[in-house]
């Protein structure tokens, strides 16, 4: 276990993460609304060691009643929308949206037009895009910090 | 040997013959448009041989198989949803993909006083793919466990349907991240092999590299997974990092962190110099020591490994009637692995890795990953030795009208059939290993603990987005 921590500590020190130093923090509720698990899969590594958003106050939470953000992937399928609606619906004033990865802005869906209800933001109203197919989770986590310093562009 | 059967009698005594002579079910799919309704299905040998029983389906049902193989349960399930096939004899032919009408078609009832439903997703606590669980308990006892999936249906098969072989790839693919490689891999030998392409020596090369890139970064996920599952933050955080590596690792290999579009039809583009693949090959040495350390680690982690044991149990018999495919089905000590009958691959002299304990509990699926690392950093180390070059795939072989491929992906065989009208696709099925495993993983759950349900399931680890498509 002493060996599992050292690694990690040493880790830590070979990366040289940028210090934390923004004010406030932001409880995000992941959506998945037909994503190919590709920005699942980054968004996991954004808690990992090399980002650990943890320490800029971004942290996943379990229900959509303890969220500021709704982080939302996939191109939004039809059997998703309402669940999707709904957790947002559960939310407690103020919230915002983040679109995340390209299939959730809309940009180059593939599948048939039967099965899609459509983009994010034809649905709710989108705060935050970040681009990226997926994107990676630097990315991410920067796209997020903007949200707390008031920087991101709407 | 494939058979096209005028009647449905016929077609299933085809199939019931040919489990007996050994073949395995591996896929079965309908199709509605070009030559009139059928359905057909894909067996396998243990060789890695192929054949297709086809059955017209006009009369709008066929005779069920799933009788003969249970592991076509969820296949005529979905011809059923999708393409309106009855299946005679599948009762209860249940939805699967079907989302409309009441949950009661789709769940089992539960009766008597002391069982209750316990009803998770569609979205999940974590970062978590989206699907629905039923868990019918009695006090923390799950009796069983119904699984809906296809939240994350796009019609992908569908939408590949009129397009050229090569523009299909990107549409089929789209399926899945995790599993980028290995179902593009799968579709683009089924589309060579309907245009008469073998793939040369150098071919099979730098996609057997990708495959394993790809096996590499799933393994160290996979172990992340479990250690995620019983909240070992250290050892998810050790593996997460080597996850981290790897797909940084495909980044400088292929320009993707998910290996995405380095796959063709009929050839491959790829580059990577001298340098960059002696780099490469430090770099998984690298992962190799680190990751080898970091299990020891949890070996020796005796609360850790004391959790592993004894739960979420698949015994072989079950794992072979169930039709379960990959790390999982060889933890139950099915030593089956399509590597070692890839002719199409460079897997020259691949041993299927065994467990001396494969007891298909919890345990036994964390340490056959474990096992199947070290042999996958192996493969990569020898064929990185040599820069790639960009190779085409040569034409020795007569065109056919349908064209199969089988992989051995991170969760296990996955096969694509493609159909044809011409030059485009007329009908494409895609079939993973995450889609063969999730009938295990209820049946795995089921008299196990409830709070026991999330370390079961990471220890399978299996996609929902190749699944729902």
């Amino acid at each position: 276990m002493l060996t599992l921590l050292r690694d990690l500590r040493r880790l830590r020190r070979t990366i040289g993460l940028p210090a934390a130093g923004h004010a406030g923090s932001l409880a995000l509720r992941h959506v998945d609304c037909g994503s190919c698990n590709g920005c699942e899969h980054e968004l996991t590594l954004v808690s990992g060691p090399t980002v650990d958003m943890a320490r800029y106050g971004l942290g996943i939470v379990a229900s959509p009643r303890h969220a500021d953000v709704l982080l939302v992937t996939g191109p939004v399928t039809t059997r998703m929308r309402a669940a999707l609606v709904t957790a947002y619906e559960a939310m407690p004033e103020p919230r915002r949206v983040a679109a995340l990865g390209d299939c959730a802005l809309g940009d180059r869906v593939l599948g048939s037009s039967s099965e899609i209800a459509g983009r994010v933001e034809d649905l709710l109203p989108v705060d935050l895009r970040i681009p990226g197919c997926p994107p990676t989770p630097e990315a991410i986590a920067a796209a997020l910090l903007g949200l707390i310093d008031g920087t991101a562009g709407l | 040997m494939s058979g096209v059967h005028p009647t449905g009698d016929a077609y299933r005594d085809a199939v019931a013959a040919a489990l007996t002579d050994g073949w395995r079910f591996t896929s079965l799919h309908a199709k509605s448009d070009h030559g009139g309704p059928a359905v057909r299905t894909l067996l396998s040998s243990p060789t890695g041989h192929h054949r297709l029983e086809t059955v017209d389906a006009s009369p709008g049902s066929v005779p069920t198989i799933v009788d003969l193989a249970p592991a076509a349960g969820w296949d005529e399930r979905e011809a059923h949803d999708l393409y309106g096939v009855g299946f005679d004899g599948h009762e209860p032919l249940r939805p699967l993909v079907d989302h409309d009408g009441a949950f009661a078609r789709f769940a089992t009832p539960v009766r008597g006083a002391d069982p209750y439903e316990v009803a998770v997703g569609p979205i999940h606590a974590g970062v978590i793919e989206s699907g629905h669980f039923r868990f019918h308990v009695v006090g923390d006892l799950i009796l069983h466990v119904d699984a809906r999936l296809f939240y994350k249906h796009r019609g992908l098969e569908r939408a590949a349907e009129g397009l050229t072989f090569a523009d299909g790839l990107p549409v089929v693919t789209r399926a899945c991240a995790g599993c980028w490689v290995t179902n593009a891999v799968a579709y683009a030998h089924a589309c060579e092999e309907l245009l008469g392409l073998t793939p040369t020596p150098g071919l099979a090369r730098v996609r057997t590299i990708l495959l394993e890139l790809e096996r590499v970064w799933n393994t160290l996920n996979d172990i992340a997974a479990v250690c995620a599952g019983v909240g070992l933050a250290a050892g998810g955080s050790r593996f997460a990092a080597l996850v981290d590596d790897a797909r940084r690792l495909n980044l400088r290999l292929t320009g993707h962190r998910f290996l995405f579009s380095s796959v063709s039809v009929g050839g491959s583009g790829l580059t990577i110099d001298e340098s960059t693949a002696k780099e490469a090959r430090d770099s998984l040495d690298g992962i190799r020591a680190d990751s080898s350390r970091a299990w020891r680690e949890l070996l020796f982690n005796a609360s850790f490994m004391d959790r592993m044991p004894d739960i979420g149990i698949v015994d072989a018999d079950t794992a072979r009637s169930l039709g379960v495919v990959g790390p999982a089905a060889r933890a139950s000590g099915v030593a089956e692995d399509v590597r070692s009958t890839s002719p199409r691959l460079a897997y020259e002299g691949f041993e299927t890795a065994a467990l001396h304990r494969p007891a298909g509990d919890v345990q036994a699926r964390l340490a056959q990953r474990a096992l199947e690392l070290l042999p996958c950093l192996d493969i990569l180390d020898r064929l990185l030795t040599e820069p790639v070059r960009p190779v085409e795939a040569v034409a020795t072989l007569a065109e056919t009208p349908i064209g199969v491929g089988r992989v051995e992906g991170p969760r296990g065989a996955t096969s694509c059939i493609v159909e044809r009208d011409g030059d485009v696709v007329a009908r494409v099925r895609l079939r993973t290993g995450s889609y063969a495993n999730w009938p295990a993983v209820a049946h795995a759950a089921a008299t196990n603990l409830l709070p026991d349900f999330p370390l079961i399931n990471k220890s399978f680890e299996l996609c929902y987005a190749c699944v729902d498509r």
